[in-house]
């Protein structure tokens, strides 16, 4: 058996996991894992499967496709081997959450990631929410796993500073504060 | 993941609503430096609070900022010094209180509590000079802190501290008159004191405590006003109904409950990192002078056109009994005062009901029979007389025998200065306009001194 990760995405709408679902159980594969998300009517789903051996993958892309094609379902798809284990997972990590909110501007987003990048933080959710908080305003949620030997302080002053040059105000949280708050049970 | 709902939610209590740790207290017992000799007495004192002390403020710095979420305030409080330093007398008293002082500022915590004396049922040695030596002791200090229990449900009152505790409060105000007495603002008369507050001044650590313990008090004022707000601006509660003064208990509560979870994870964190016990997360709602950080503002968001209203007294208990339930859920040790706060000049709307008449000493002492404290940080006429001062104590302190709740006094007699003067302490102390006395004349009543028997426990009415 081969592992691969089935991504689609498109415009959402009734029936769109159903027909994605039915068209791997057709070809024969098996989920292992999948998620979903939406964003403004747009559907995104990624199902990790386990299929035979004697399947190619851009076999079963094709297949994939014809069925949706079929199904008149208008969704991109890609097909791609898994690859084994995840990162971090030799690592010791803390959660942290750093938000940045200000006055929406082009690049603030790459800002904030550059810093990440350098001091080799992971994001593991990124959301913006904006004109939440009144016309051009933006709020940038990060969800950063921070590898141990990483200087949090250091990492601190210069999301900041990264914040300030772009018009953001910047905090940097461990994330058992946002569950200790909000969730029974959490610690 | 987290949900959108509780990173927004809980960013705006750290951001917007002046969410924080009011304070993390290292409790420390001095009953293993006991000595005959007053210079090996203080040379163990000093040591042993250095020995754990020293990295208080550091790891509170450190662990506040991994959360995001400040520790306002680094504290000590220690065993009562009128027990562990009873052979000495008043003199030896001030300097004891001036060793740990040096000790305060060389932790770099701002207040030391615990220069205190437990005397509801009567006075040993070193209660008397403890008590002799407040005015020098507290005027030649900064960071010093006393507290003196007076009262209990158990004891009854003891009549003779609450004549001397008078006499002693104008004392303390002429010892610091530069300062507008700001020696008062450091003494707190009680009645049933716990042994494990966190909170200046009543700070101190009891006979049946730890030998060194971390206790945390949490606040939040500002985060349970914009929760009412917030509710109020909505117009409906969950199911869509109109708004009752159920679902703003309902919503004081869950709020409490958010800021106590936040107190007991640093806490224990803190606790953890020192390789200490963690104590007590004492819940209560502690104003700062700061806009947006009163508990006065609260009882606007309720309806009220300030503090002191018609009312008020019932907001009070509503918001007292709200903030224990909610934080008795979110940590398994409560302790300490554990309610609301109303000190007049550490809130800027209460000292504004105050300075507007509509607030006065009678109705905040009915206030005091439902809240977790008393009369808190008022200033009077520095020409009060002993007898007033001592009066206005023996009744706080019967509401607290009474009612089995604990109930304390920290009157501010500003020398020179008369009703309507303004005094500023500055910092977390505040302002306050000198606010009248009520009228009359006790001093007969406190000339008999003795004891005022503790209350029956049964025929309750």
């Amino acid at each position: 058996m081969q592992k691969c990760t089935v991504s689609f995405l498109g415009r959402d709408c009734p029936g769109v996991v159903s027909t994605v679902s039915s068209l791997l159980s057709e070809a024969d594969c098996n989920i292992l894992a999948a998620t979903q998300s939406l964003l403004k009517g747009e559907f995104a789903g990624i199902f990790m499967v386990e299929v035979t051996d004697d399947l190619p993958l851009p076999e079963l892309q094709q297949r994939l496709a014809q069925g949706l094609e079929k199904a008149g379902v208008d969704l991109s798809l890609i097909v791609r081997p898994s690859c084994e284990g995840t990162w971090g997972s030799n690592l010791v990590c803390q959660p942290y959450v750093v938000s940045a909110d200000g006055k929406d501007g082009k690049g603030q987003i790459s800002a904030m990631s550059r810093v990440f990048s350098r001091h080799g933080v992971n994001i593991e959710s990124l959301r913006a929410f904006l004109g939440e908080g009144g016309a051009n305003h933006a709020l940038f949620v990060f969800e950063i796993m921070v590898p141990e030997n990483v200087d949090i302080g250091r990492l601190r002053r210069e999301l900041l500073c990264e914040g300030q040059n772009h018009g953001l105000r910047v905090s940097v949280q461990h994330r058992d504060i946002f569950e200790a708050v909000n969730r029974i049970g959490s610690f | 993941m987290l949900s959108d709902r509780e990173v927004t939610n809980t960013l705006n209590m750290l951001r917007n609503e002046h969410l924080d740790v009011r304070t993390v207290t290292l409790g420390v017992s001095l009953f293993d430096c006991v000595s005959h000799d007053l210079e090996l007495f203080i040379a163990n004192v000093q040591a042993k609070i250095a020995r754990y002390a020293s990295q208080l403020v550091p790891v509170c710095d450190e662990i506040g900022a991994k959360y995001g979420i400040p520790v306002v305030n680094k504290r000590i409080s220690v065993s009562p010094i009128a027990v562990v330093a009873a052979p000495f007398g008043p003199e030896g008293m001030v300097k004891v209180c001036k060793a740990l002082d040096w000790a305060a500022k060389e932790a770099r915590v701002d207040f030391l509590g615990g220069y205190s004396a437990l005397v509801e049922k009567g006075f040993a040695n070193g209660d008397r000079a403890l008590i002799e030596s407040l005015p020098d002791a507290l005027s030649q200090t900064e960071r010093i802190c006393s507290s003196i229990n007076v009262a209990s449900s158990r004891a009854g009152i003891n009549m003779d501290a609450v004549a001397w505790m008078g006499r002693q409060i104008l004392g303390c105000a002429r010892a610091s008159e530069a300062q507008d007495g700001i020696a008062c603002a450091k003494l707190v008369v009680f009645a049933n004191i716990p042994q494990d507050v966190p909170f200046m001044a009543g700070a101190y650590l009891g006979v049946g405590e730890p030998d060194v313990v971390i206790n945390v008090g949490v606040s939040g004022p500002g985060v349970v006003r914009k929760a009412i707000d917030r509710l109020v601006a909505r117009g409906t509660n969950d199911k869509g109904e109109a708004l009752s003064l159920l679902d703003m208990a309902e919503v004081i509560k869950r709020t409490a409950y958010k800021v106590t979870r936040v107190g007991e994870i640093i806490g224990t964190e803190v606790a953890q990192r020192l390789g200490l016990p963690f104590g007590v997360a004492d819940l209560s709602l502690a104003p700062t002078p700061a806009v947006g950080d009163s508990v006065g503002e609260i009882f606007q968001s309720l309806g009220l056109s300030s503090i002191g209203a018609p009312g008020s007294t019932a907001i009070l208990a509503m918001l007292n009994d709200a903030v224990k339930k909610g934080g008795s859920f979110a940590s398994s040790s409560v302790g300490g005062l554990s309610g609301a706060f109303i000190p007049v000049s550490e809130d800027s709307s209460i000292e504004d009901a105050a300075r507007n008449g509509n607030l006065g000493m009678e109705k905040l002492e009915a206030m005091t029979s439902v809240c977790s404290v008393g009369l808190d940080m008022i200033a009077i006429p520095g020409d009060t007389p002993a007898s007033t001062i001592s009066g206005i104590i023996a009744d706080e302190m019967a509401i607290g025998m009474i009612n089995h709740k604990t109930t304390a006094v920290r009157l501010i007699p500003v020398p020179g200065k008369g009703v309507g003067e303004e005094i500023s302490f500055g910092g977390l102390l505040g302002r306050a306009q000198i606010m009248p006395v009520p009228k009359g004349d006790c001093a007969a009543f406190m000339a008999f001194g003795g004891r005022i028997p503790a209350p029956i426990n049964s025929l309750k009415n």
